[in-house]
């Protein structure tokens, strides 16, 4: 029966002869393990497309909704985290295994004639893997997703033509829903559609020319890729899938803060293939920019693109091939070195992946009877742990000011104003809330009535660790210039060392055991 | 990738091509096996959630007609993946002599909403004529099934609560 079934749809598609065409390939004896590396790649494309396909299902390339969704992903999608784990970290692995796969040709001269064109197709399937971690990036809508793409963008305005370019990538007047739909749109159909044509061109170029094999032809006779050959590619993609599943079960993919276009205390960092770009570019300053931007990595793009074309004589042995295997050399040193150099400069944590006094602060406002009135289980509104705080942060200041603007007629207006800096405290906790951390770790008494007197008092005039007010001088290295003496006659009053200061005293407001703990804390920050 | 045919040389060659293929078959159905448990457990597991039932106040016993199917509307918050969602559920509720029924208004054929005709006396549905009489019993038309029916209390302040 199954034969019969077999027969009657060979007749029709001939599907015997196209399998026997695709599987029994003859390769030339010595084919050895050097010639798995296109498979690799290939398998590991073929993951993002399936992984990326159900993330599509969940994800909502909306500015107000991806991060949460993302989120969604994460912690609540059974195998979500795995999911998307194989999709991050795979990308990571296809941008190795296409960059061993191309020191591979380079290293047996696979690249030469007649297969200059199979050669080039393989660099444009570089460049759009790049173009794909690139948009991939921004789709989270975390921080280093928006602060990422801001440098890109503004990257690609240094260039010829640069605002053109750079509002192309923008879409908008600024970075915002239109830039983050053109990017899902790249990502999930313009690219992936470039890049099926050229694997297609690429396998078929391959096969055009049969594969180049060993440097010195090995005696012995021809023999079919399946099943000899198709065991190694198959043994070398397990081991890879299997070291990829094992990163992608035990490593949570990274996911920042929600995007805050007015953050001014987080350092972007590009993904580890983009960091040699990004140590260049140190190089390179103000005028000079473009060469950093656009020309070393134009010369570098142009110099893979002619490669086939240069020392055509001698043979396939390295050894025989100075130019190319110099430039080659340079260039992979120098791109080794750049990166190395950025994974040092790297700095350990950025300051919004921890706890600033006022997010503390603002954990502890939020209990405050005023807000559970109504956010509270069964209440009016939802608790605010687990608050997703989808609204920008103008109207959340305005709302956590008074919440009868937003909502009016649902309850008695709240008794007394917030103070800005309370308000800024309350939306600086309820960021950290979305970012999937509602508490902050244990810290000791002093520090937390420190940050609550910060919220409440300093916060409305001065800035700390990046939030606040930029009225009156930072605070964030406040005990670098003063000690806690000096901060204890100076916060209690101000105007009997500065006749002419501006700022209230606060001895009054203050217990002695509040001031004790502020200036403590402060005294502490260098 | 299936099985080669091609090719049957001497018997040795021949076994040891036999035995690579099994390799290569185990190893690709592994492979496939483990992405096939992340991708399916990620595609069919929300689909398969169920939501927990709740009480929601659909108005006073006092404020409804004596046999006469009134339609209230009852908002059902919910988790919807990351967002929480209000669906809006259409519910006719029959004071009866001794308690009220509370019919969904979903018609039992193809899911359209169904109307109270009061001229009629019957519910109706507007796709296929599918009609019902005011305890949810079928008059006539293509509905397979009386419509279905909620659990329904009376709290003691007399409001009507509707279990959904």
């Amino acid at each position: 029966m199954r034969r019969a079934v077999a027969d009657w749809l060979d007749a029709r598609t001939g599907f015997r002869a196209a399998r026997k065409h695709l599987l029994d390939e003859p390769l030339p004896a010595g084919t050895g393990w050097w010639f798995v590396t296109g498979s690799v790649v290939l398998f590991l494309i073929g993951v993002q497309f399936v992984t990326g396909v159900v993330l599509t299902m969940y994800y909502v390339p909306a500015p107000d909704h991806a991060y949460d969704s993302v989120r969604f992903i994460m912690d609540q999608l059974p195998f979500g985290s795995v999911l998307r784990g194989l999709h991050v970290f795979g990308a990571s692995f296809i941008v190795i295994a296409a960059l061993v796969h191309m020191v591979r040709v380079v290293a047996l001269g696979s690249y030469r004639k007649p297969r200059e064109m199979t050669w080039i197709t393989g660099v444009v399937l570089l460049l759009l893997i790049l173009a794909f971690a690139l948009s991939g990036y921004l789709l989270p809508w975390d921080q280093k997703a928006y602060w990422a793409t801001t440098v890109t963008i503004n990257v690609a305005r240094s260039g010829p033509m640069g605002d053109y370019v750079a509002g192309l990538l923008r879409g908008g007047s600024g970075l915002g829903p239109l830039t983050l739909l053109r990017w899902y749109s790249a990502h999930v159909f313009l690219l992936p559609a470039c890049l099926i044509g050229f694997v297609v061109a690429h396998i078929y170029l391959m096969r055009r020319h049969g594969i180049s094999g060993p440097i010195d032809p090995v005696a012995g006779p021809e023999r079919p890729f399946y099943p000899y050959h198709a065991l190694k590619d198959t043994l070398a993609v397990a081991l890879v899938f299997a070291a990829l599943v094992a990163l992608a079960v035990t490593v949570r993919a990274p996911l920042d803060a929600v995007a805050d276009p007015t953050d001014a205390t987080y350092v972007p960092r590009p993904e580890w293939y983009f960091l040699s770009l990004f140590q260049l570019l140190k190089y390179f300053p103000g005028p000079l920019e473009p060469v950093a931007t656009q020309g070393v990595p134009g010369l570098v793009v142009a110099f893979l693109f002619l490669l086939p074309f240069l020392g055509k004589t001698g043979s396939r042995r390295l050894r025989d091939r100075p130019v190319v295997a110099g430039m080659f050399l340079i260039i992979g040193l120098g791109v080794t070195g750049l990166t190395v150099m950025g994974l040092r400069d790297t700095p350990g944590h950025s300051a919004s992946e921890g706890w600033s006094p006022l997010a503390v602060a603002g954990s502890e406002f939020v209990k405050d009877a005023r807000c559970t009135s109504c956010h509270r289980d069964g209440g009016a509104a939802s608790e605010i742990v687990g608050l997703a705080m989808l609204k920008d942060p103008d109207w959340l200041l305005s709302h956590v000011r008074d919440p009868q603007i937003i909502a009016p007629g649902l309850r008695e207006p709240p008794s007394g104003a917030m103070s800005i800096g309370q308000a800024q405290s309350v939306l600086s906790y309820t960021r950290r809330v979305r970012a999937g951390k509602p508490l902050p770790p244990p810290m000791d008494a002093d520090t937390r009535t420190a940050s609550r007197i910060i919220g409440r008092y300093c916060a409305s005039c001065h800035m700390i660790d990046g939030e606040g007010s930029a009225g009156a001088p930072d605070l964030t290295n406040a005990g670098r210039t003063r000690d806690a003496k000096w901060l204890h006659e100076w916060i209690s009053a101000p105007d009997e060392i500065d006749a002419g200061a501006n700022m209230p005293g606060f001895g009054a407001f203050l217990s002695e055991e509040q001031m004790s703990a502020l200036v403590k804390y402060l005294a502490a920050r260098k | 990738m299936s099985e080669s045919e091609s090719g049957t040389p001497s018997g040795g060659a021949s076994s040891r091509r036999r035995f690579f293929a099994r390799v290569i078959a185990a190893v690709q159905a592994a492979i496939g096996g483990t992405l096939g448990v992340v991708v399916g457990g990620a595609v069919l597991s929300p689909g398969l959630a169920r939501r927990e039932s709740s009480w929601l106040p659909a108005g006073r016993l006092t404020d409804l007609p004596i046999n006469q199917p009134t339609p209230v509307m009852l908002r059902l918050e919910r988790q919807d993946g990351y967002q929480r969602v209000i669906d809006r559920r259409a519910v006719f509720l029959v004071r009866t002599g001794e308690g009220v029924t509370a019919l969904d208004s979903t018609c039992t054929h193809l899911g359209c909403r169904v109307s109270w005709n009061s001229e009629s006396q019957q519910l109706r549905c507007p796709c296929h004529g599918g009609t019902y009489d005011r305890t949810g019993a079928v008059i006539s038309g293509p509905p397979p099934e009386p419509l279905a029916r909620f659990a329904t209390r009376v709290d003691e302040d007399g409001r009507v609560m509707v279990e959904l």
